[in-house]
């Protein structure tokens, strides 16, 4: 399938999309969002992309392999939950360091904030990993 | 100074993680460099022993731990110092040793890393103040020392000794987990210096038959007590290092060491004292007698182990004073020239190529140095003076002497083990040493001048000290007199001394070793015989008849998971629902007392009545659907249905997940939707009516248990903690995104897992196929270029 237009739009599709996602994610903690809604967001408009350009494309500009991808997530996951019982916490206490940034103003940033970007990275990952090798069975299935 | 401790176990784990990358730094002389965290180790514990007071403990707390009430806590009394000792001192010349032996093996990084492990849980374990971290440490051991033995893991020989010591040792650390467990709960703590002082002991709860059994069963698998003796002498795959590290003070002594740190909260019951009293009475015998019909010198020194693990369970169950004071003894002497005689095995293995005594002889003249060595490490073995085996024969004997109701079953046998350890001493040293004319002299791979000093020097230096505490035995009274008071809280008469007057003690040494030497004279026939009790005995060859119900029960479980993972969908929805239709069942009708509150109908919401109507519509049109597009879309309207009546109620991130997975798995469905099989309803209409019903009632009892929740207030509801506290603790204002990561973050970090496992489940079902595929496809294995692949996008 080569339609120009529409593989224009997807190229631009995914860029808007990536943003966007990377948005959701961050102001997931204080309005609508967060990591599992960005990471199915991103993960639409690697479909989109697929669709258009094939599962093989995907592939290569995702860089990593998605299980590999979906290793990042977990151990981000597991680095948040870790990281407190080093402090003298329980694991999974959120710690939190608040201080006055130059541009934002005050800012709260905090564990859950690496645990929400595992679990963003995860579930793109996952989603692709099941999408792609479904496109691939489907490709050579023809 | 005393935090240095605690500090030290952690740098063991952390060094052994860093293996793999100091290996590429330090290449072979990894095993020399690391040693260094143990000796340091060992030097601390030296400096501990100097200040042991003899009636004091001291307790060593930090505020890390595996969970709360799972923290690290030290204890150092007389117990586990001694056996911190040993493990410590022996650790560094095992990694020494190693350093040369495993020079030529693969993956050593990994063997330094497993090693490393083995050595940090060790210490951890004697050294832990909580049982529960004792038990962490104890399968730490456990999964280590399967690594270890099966470190040959192309042999199959060695992948089934490694497993079968993994099945064994594993059902034991099972088996104390739930005597933990329950301990705990009994007693309400799990820290045992808060046990000890407290003196509480378990012998009148009505429970304490159930954990003492489980106890017991975790010590003798670990210290491959009889019947579970049989893992050990399999072990003997391990690399010689290994198996040396193994017996002489760690894995099968941390049984002991169980059995010794519980003995005053559970021990010197009958029950104690007759099960450990038949066990250990027969796995000392049966391990001196099977060693003499073996002619792997490692396989001789495996069966002597067993025989001395068996001494020291016998003794612990004997339960005097005396007979705690010679086992203790016992393990020092026992670490000292066990350790040893396996580095030896090591050395001669290494310049001969052979372990088998009997095809060895005359390596006196050419092996001056191991030959003192060995015999030293044999003289203790048997008990003869003046190393420190004679004292801890001679505790033993006195302290079974001490038992009049039992003692003239255990006496002889505890006498015939000895003469048979006497006897097998003799004929190793004979066999390996003394020259024979009919045959010609061994020719050596490499001369022991060549072999460098950290080879040689383990053996070497375990001697030197086993010969020197025996000359002068003072120096183990405080450390043995502390364990005591802390284990029986009982002072024993403790003066130690290699000389104890000639009593009739001294007369049974005498009869023993005299019989040794008789024994040895006569050694034909009676390896011949014990070699026919051995090939009879095969018959119920323990091992294999392990394998077999191993087998058998991989086999039913098998059957039983297919009778209920059948892998129809159909079914499994079906077992499913009827389950939830069930559960809310019971809810509906077990929760009667509702207090309905005055009714006020709200204002019928135009447009949310239209969007169920539409939604309804959609389902009735989805069942009833001729093709399956129209199924899947009308399926995607209901979701987006009730997407939008989430939106209207303000759940925002809900609409948003459910309108992302809708459409996601809309795509999905038209991406397979040209692949799959015609539509076509093959079920019969008794079965879809069956279907429908149950679906019915799934609705009906969901609606009625939503209806009934809204009026029933069972708890405070946990929404009004999370909306006090969202943004006060966690700093956020979407309370919804605060509950995911941080108030419930451990669910969602399970739910993040099993999302994972399922899409590695779908990569792993499909890979194989996508394989076959290509294969079919190209016609090789590699795809080809780009031209082909175009034809298919």
């Amino acid at each position: 399938m080569n339609n120009i237009i529409l593989e224009k739009i997807a190229r631009l599709f995914l860029r808007v999309i990536a943003v966007m996602s990377v948005l959701l994610l961050l102001r997931g903690h204080n309005s609508p969002g967060g990591g599992f809604i960005a990471g199915i967001v991103l993960a639409t408009g690697f479909i989109y992309y697929g669709i258009i350009f094939g599962s093989d494309r995907i592939q290569t500009i995702i860089y990593f392999n998605t299980r590999i991808w979906m290793g990042i997530g977990l151990g981000l996951v597991l680095i948040a939950a870790v990281m407190p019982v080093f402090a003298g916490h329980e694991p999974l206490t959120g710690l939190w360091y608040i201080g006055e940034w130059p541009l934002v103003g005050t800012m709260h940033l905090g564990t859950p904030l690496i645990f929400d970007t595992g679990i963003f990275i995860g579930v793109t990952g996952l989603i692709l990993s099941i999408i792609i090798t479904i496109m691939e069975v489907l490709k050579w299935n023809t | 100074m005393d935090n240095i401790l605690s500090l030290l176990i952690g740098l063991i784990f952390l060094a052994g993680m860093a293996t793999p990358l100091l290996y590429r730094i330090w290449q072979k002389n990894t095993g020399l460099y690391l040693s260094v965290i143990p000796l340091i180790i060992f030097a601390v514990l030296i400096a501990e022993l100097l200040q042991l007071a003899p009636r004091e403990s001291s307790l060593l707390e930090t505020s890390m731990g595996f969970l709360p009430g799972m923290e690290f806590a030290f204890r150092i009394d007389g117990l586990s110092l001694i056996f911190g000792l040993l493990i410590s001192g022996i650790g560094v010349l095992i990694l020494l040793h190693a350093s040369y032996y495993m020079a030529k093996y693969d993956h050593q990084a990994s063997f330094y890393t497993y090693l490393m492990f083995f050595m940090g849980a060790m210490i951890g374990m004697v050294f832990s103040d909580n049982l529960l971290v004792l038990f962490i440490f104890w399968e730490i051991t456990s999964v280590a020392s399967f690594f270890l033995i099966g470190f040959d893991h192309h042999a199959e020989k060695s992948r089934q000794a490694a497993l079968q010591a993994l099945l064994i040792t594993g059902f034991g650390g099972l088996c104390l987990f739930f005597a933990v467990i329950i301990t705990g709960n009994i007693t309400g703590t799990y820290v045992i210096s808060e046990l000890l002082e407290q003196s509480i002991h378990l012998g009148n709860h009505p429970h304490y038959y159930l954990i003492l059994t489980l106890t017991i069963l975790a010590a003798i698998t670990k210290s491959a007590q009889f019947p579970f003796h049989f893992w050990l002498p399999g072990a003997m795959q391990a690399p010689t290092p290994v198996s040396a590290y193994l017996h002489s003070a760690t894995m099968v002594n941390a049984g002991i060491f169980l059995l010794m740190r519980i003995y005053p909260i559970m021990g010197g019951t009958m029950m104690w004292k007759y099960s450990l009293m038949l066990t250990g009475g027969i796995t000392m015998f049966l391990g001196a007698f099977f060693s003499m019909g073996q002619r792997d010198f490692k396989r001789i020194l495996a069966f002597t182990t067993i025989s001395a693990l068996g001494t020291m369970t016998l003794l612990v169950g004997i339960d005097t004073p005396d007979s705690l004071k010679a086992a203790l003894i016992f393990f020092i002497v026992h670490g000292l020239y066990k350790g040893g005689l396996f580095m030896i095995a090591g050395i001669i293995d290494k310049s001969t190529g052979t372990r088998d005594i009997y095809d060895l002889h005359g390596l006196y003249k050419k092996m001056p140095l191991t030959t003192v060595v060995t015999l030293l490490a044999l003289i203790s073995m048997a008990g003869l003076p003046p190393m420190l085996g004679f004292l801890g024969k001679e505790l033993i004997y006195e302290a079974k002497m001490q038992l009049p109701d039992v003692s003239w079953l255990l006496l002889p046998l505890g006498v015939g083990a000895n003469i048979m350890m006497v006897a097998i001493s003799i004929t190793v040293f004979y066999e390996l040493f003394i020259p024979d004319r009919k045959r010609k002299p061994i020719e050596l791979k490499y001369k022991e001048k060549e072999l460098p000093l950290r080879f040689t020097v383990g053996p070497i230096l375990l001697a030197v000290v086993g010969l020197f505490l025996g000359l002068s035995p003072k120096f183990l009274e405080t450390p043995v007199d502390n364990g005591l008071f802390f284990m029986g809280n009982q002072s024993a008469e403790l003066s130690l001394s290699l000389w104890h007057g000639f009593n009739d003690v001294l007369i049974l040494s005498i009869f023993t070793v005299l019989s040794g030497v008789l024994v040895f004279f006569i050694r034909r026939p009676v390896t011949r015989l014990i070699g026919k009790i051995i090939t009879w005995l095969d018959r119920l060859h323990l091992p294999t008849l392990f394998t077999q119900l191993i087998n058998k029960y991989v086999k039913s479980a098998a059957k039983n998971t297919n009778l209920l993972q059948h892998g129809y969908h159909r079914f499994y929805l079906l077992t499913f629902f009827l389950m939830v239709i069930a559960l809310m069942g019971i809810q509906i009708f077990r929760i009667t007392d509702i207090h309905l509150p005055e009714l006020t109908p709200s204002p019928i919401k135009i447009h949310v009545a239209l969007l169920l109507l539409v939604t309804a519509c959609a389902v009735v049109f989805a069942v009833f659907a001729k093709s399956r597009l129209s199924a899947i879309l009308t399926m995607g309207v209901v979701g987006y249905g009730i997407a939008m009546l989430y939106l209207y109620y303000g759940a925002v991130d809900l609409a948003i997940t459910q309108f992302l997975a809708e459409t996601v798995l809309m795509v999905l469905f038209v991406m397979v939707i040209y692949y799959l099989p015609e539509f076509a309803i093959l079920s019969s209409k008794k079965s879809r009516l069956r279907d429908g019903i149950i679906s019915i009632g799934v609705g009906v009892f969901i609606t009625l248990i939503v209806l009934k929740a809204k009026f029933l207030n069972l708890e405070t509801p946990v929404s009004e903690f999370f909306v006090a506290n969202a943004y006060t603790e966690a700093h956020g204002r979407n309370i919804r995104n605060v509950i995911l990561v941080d108030f419930r973050a451990l669910d969602t970090m399970g739910e993040l897992t099993v999302l994972t496992l399922a899409a590695a489940g779908v990569y792993s079902l499909f890979r194989f196929q996508i394989k076959i595929l290509k294969k079919k496809k190209t016609g090789t294995d590699e795809p080809r270029q780009d031209d082909n692949k175009k034809m298919h996008v």
